[in-house]
């Protein structure tokens, strides 16, 4: 595929998002309105701008990420307009400045080509764990810039322009500043790493002090658990680092010790916290606590089943009665109104991402780039695994959102500079 | 470094697949039992205002139907019938749910008249898409009767007809009416149902289970005629208190003396009596394993094909054998021993029945728009609880009960009734009163259980003769005349 059918693509998409806002006003009112229009065009504007960017300022890199991405958000669209039109017009606005932001790290990035990510890893390491920590600034100071707890979590910051309040969710950006500083930390040290272990029978484990990092990563996933109840990210980033030190050595030990560990925090988690065992019940038998824990679970479940093969068409279906339709449970929000056609698009659409950013790892050779392109795509693969293994059961539900689906601004801009970044990378690499 | 990289992709469809293996399972493989599962709200939500088929009594009794709007052109449902059938009927609410018939048979009473694709493709291939409709075998009369017969009490009144096991009567009390549920403050009444005193909404009849008290001492009775271990005429030591083997607790007859004259009494006499002592020593004798047998014939134990899922009554046969004190308890139907109304309705209907029990079911036919019958439900049998012989001597002992003994309050004038009371432990003091039985003893036509939960009154008057007997013999009254 070149970039003309790229571009072609990328229309089509968007018509598809559109499409979808039409039948949904179709359903709900009988008319179609002003709103399926507006979506076309903004859809065009955002993505016209991404792939602008990309022809100037990556020109080499791959056309196959844009149109995937365009379809995912699309579908995520439609199904958020039809959740709240009011959410889906701040999502429209998000999506016009997540374009922009994308498009201004590329632009950035062609005077310095991402080495120099590689450079200031220290200093990207240090604005990251600021990010993280903004959430914990107190709720009630004159300062403009105030954190914010929902739900029990402390992971929002609230920006007061006097005007206007804007609220962010910091560690979607710090989740990539994570990814970047892993990936060069472990380029750089990635000879050390890798040779630096014992055999113990079929197991490489690693010498202690080669451990060091591994434990700082724990504690520092422990930290947000415990700090910002943060289940998800948590998570997420540990995960991240762990295969991403798997990938960098090649030893399986950090797997199993990994593992290990993920398990052990995840088992004290249960017992110390009420947030977290309140999950664990809901996820082993939401129908036998229908009433509270399990009842999002058992609606969502009850979205998908009712949903069926074809689903009850946009607009036509109830996934309102889901809590958090919109972010946590988007993809039974999908799944009831499109059915298991709709769903079984979403996941061969992801998988199709997946394996265009694994790609451009693959294809790359210099270690730093290959590292952050897989890491890159590892945590956007165990983002949609949780989320929407949570919504299906398969893990216990840690409330993160679904990379392009969800709604939420600060993941939207978040993952949009994700795929800008692996566009980055695959022009660098296709020399 | 491609290596490693390649193993975790690898991991990663992996997992991807899972996802998809797991969506499968519940947009295909459990599509439908997920739709139509009755805490799911959306299948009565895409409903709301749609026509539904009718749900009639067999005398055209109309207990449920959809009235049209002339302004809005949409259909509301009425239910004439109201609270005595609102268990049994159920509801249809767009907010709530459906339960009782109303869920049971959803797929039946829907209008296919709403344009999927699906449904105009079944429209071309000539499927009628008019809703269908159900009708029911439970009498109005007897149904409303119970209702009001109960008034203040908490409980159930099951009635099988012995012979096809066809329902004559489900009731549950306290009630409510359906038609709370309907609007669109539906949400805020079910709240309140559910924090009323009494918990209208639950269904004591064929949902909930309760100690089945001295009326066990049928099934026992059974088991013992059918092994040959005691004949009516066997004759048992009378003791003031059985002492429980190997442990310190004692068994006691409910007016705290002798069974007979202290030295020893038959089966009859401690039937017809009621009496717990010689029931504790009978069931010890017989051993878990045999009393199993033919509860588990009579429907413990199994899961019984209803018109909905109901619980399992429960005989523990296993953790009973090797607990003889506590197999005694269970003899005269208290400890873990467990049934519910219907079941117990069920009892009664086998011994009617010559010792055969029969699956209960509520709804005779499925008629279309036209009336013409669509599906015709079959009487089916669970097979045989007992030998012929065990029945017949088993209903002169139940007869003998009504006659002279404690059940004497559930006699007919005229009519020759059969029954066994009973008087469960209920909670905080209070006793659930039982009766069940069946009439006429020549030709049964009804075979009923009458349960009420904690009983107000207390001591004699609070037992399954004085509470439950006459109403059991009112609703033969009642059946019998119409």
């Amino acid at each position: 595929m070149g970039r003309t059918s790229e571009g072609a693509t990328i229309v089509a998409a968007s018509f598809l998002a559109a499409f979808g806002v039409a039948l949904v006003n179709f359903a709900q009112g009988g008319s179609v309105d002003a709103q399926t229009g507006l979506t076309f065009l903004v859809f065009l504007l955002t993505f016209g701008t991404l792939y602008a960017a990309v022809r100037a300022f990556a020109p080499r890199a791959t056309p196959l990420l844009i149109p995937p991405v365009v379809a995912l958000v699309g579908l995520g669209f439609f199904e958020i307009y039809r959740l709240s039109p009011e959410l889906a017009g701040l999502q429209r606005w998000w999506m016009v400045i997540a374009a922009g932001v994308a498009s201004v790290v590329l632009l950035l990035l062609s005077k310095a080509t991402t080495s120099v990510l590689r450079r200031y890893r220290n200093l990207i390491l240090i604005v990251t764990v600021g990010l993280l920590l903004l959430p914990n600034l107190p709720s009630g100071w004159g300062f403009p810039l105030k954190g914010l707890e929902v739900n029990g979590s402390r992971l929002w910051i609230v920006l007061d322009l006097g005007f206007t309040e804007m609220q962010f969710q910091p560690a979607e950006l710090a989740k990539l500043g994570m990814v970047i500083f892993f990936a060069a930390y472990l380029a750089d040290h990635q000879k050390a790493l890798r040779e630096a272990h014992r055999r113990i029978g079929p197991i490489r484990l690693p010498e202690p002090r080669q451990l060091i990092p591994l434990v700082l990563a724990w504690g520092g996933s422990l930290f947000i658990l415990v700090w910002q109840r943060d289940l998800g990210a948590s998570l997420l980033m540990f995960a991240g680092f762990v295969l991403l030190l798997y990938a960098a050595t090649g030893a399986t030990g950090y797997l199993v010790a990994g593992g290990l560990m993920t398990l052990t925090g995840a088992a004290a988690a249960t017992v110390l916290f009420d947030h977290v065992q309140r999950r664990i019940t809901a996820w082993i038998a939401p129908f036998e606590h229908y009433q509270d824990e399990g009842f999002q679970i058992a609606q969502g479940i009850f979205a998908l089943g009712t949903g069926s093969l074809s689903g009850a068409g946009p607009g036509l279906g109830r996934p309102d009665l889901i809590p958090n339709a919109s972010t946590d449970f988007i993809f039974a929000a999908v799944g009831e109104e499109i059915g298991f056609a709709g769903t079984v698009a979403v996941l061969a659409i992801y998988a199709l991402v997946v394996s265009v950013g694994l790609g451009i790892s693959f294809r790359s050779r210099d270690t730093f780039r290959k590292l952050l392109a897989a890491g890159l795509t590892f945590v956007m693969a165990v983002q949609v695994f949780l989320i929407i293994g949570g919504v299906l059961r398969i893990v216990p539900l840690t409330g993160i959102t679904l990379p392009f689906m969800s709604y939420g601004g600060s993941a939207l801009v978040g993952n949009m500079v994700l795929i800008a970044l692996l566009l980055r990378i695959s022009h660098e690499e296709a020399a | 470094m491609n290596g490693p990289i390649r193993r975790v992709a690898l991991g990663v469809f992996f997992c991807m697949s899972l996802l998809l293996v797991a969506v499968t399972w519940y947009q295909v493989v459990r599509a439908d039992e997920l739709r139509d599962d009755p805490r799911n709200p959306r299948p009565a939500l895409s409903e709301r205002g749609k026509e539904r088929g009718l749900i009639v009594a067999m005398d055209g009794t109309v207990l449920a139907r959809s009235v049209e709007d002339p302004e809005t052109r949409s259909f509301v449902r009425e239910y004439p019938e109201g609270q005595a059938f609102a268990h049994l009927v159920g509801y249809s609410s767009f907010l709530i749910g459906n339960s009782g018939l109303e869920a049971a048979y959803a797929g039946d009473l829907r209008s296919r008249r709403d344009l999927t694709i699906s449904d105009l493709v079944a429209a071309i291939l000539g499927t009628d898409l008019r809703p269908k409709s159900i009708e029911v075998t439970a009498d109005p009369e007897l149904q409303r009767a119970a209702q009001s017969i109960l008034g203040g009490n908490r409980g159930a009144v099951v009635a099988l007809d012995p012979s096809t096991g066809a329902v004559l009567a489900s009731v549950s009390n306290p009630s409510f009416d359906p038609e709370l549920l309907l609007g669109d403050d539906a949400a805020n009444q079910w709240e309140m149902l559910l924090t009323e005193d009494g918990e209208p909404t639950r269904d004591r009849a064929t949902l909930e289970l309760y100690a089945p008290g001295s009326t066990f001492k049928t099934v026992v009775s059974a088991a013992a005629l059918d092994t040959g271990t005691a004949g009516p005429g066997s004759t048992f030591d009378d003791p003031v208190e059985f002492q429980l083997p190997g442990s310190d607790a004692t068994i006691s007859n409910a007016w705290r003396g002798t069974c007979n004259d202290g030295n020893s009494a038959t089966m009859l006499q401690a039937f017809v009596r009621s009496c717990n002592t010689i029931f504790a020593d009978l069931a010890i004798q017989l051993g878990a394993a045999d009393i199993g047998i033919t509860a588990e014939a009579l429907g413990f134990n199994q899961d019984i094909e209803y018109e909905w899922e109901v619980p399992e009554s429960v005989w523990n046969t296993a953790e009973l054998a090797n607990d003889p004190a506590a197999l005694g308890q269970s003899g005269i139907g208290e400890r873990d021993v467990r049934a519910t109304p219907l079941q117990m309705a069920m009892v009664a209907a086998a011994v009617a029945n010559d010792g055969v029990a029969v699956r209960p079911y509520a709804v005779r036919r499925i008629f279309d728009a036209d009336g013409e019958t669509v599906e015709e439900t079959e009487v089916s049998e669970l097979g045989r609880a007992m030998t012929s012989e065990t029945a017949v001597t088993l209903t002169q002992m139940m007869e003998r009960v009504v006659t002279e003994g404690t059940g004497t309050r559930a006699a007919v004038p005229g009519v020759r009734v059969a029954g066994k009371t009973g008087t469960a432990t209920g909670t905080g003091g209070f006793s659930n009163p039982w009766f069940i039985g069946f009439a006429p003893v020549d030709d049964p036509s009804i075979a009923i259980a009458v349960f009420i939960e904690g009983s107000a009154a207390s001591g004699e008057s609070a037992g399954g003769g004085s509470v439950a007997a006459p109403i059991a013999s009112e609703l033969i009254q009642v059946w019998l005349a119409s």
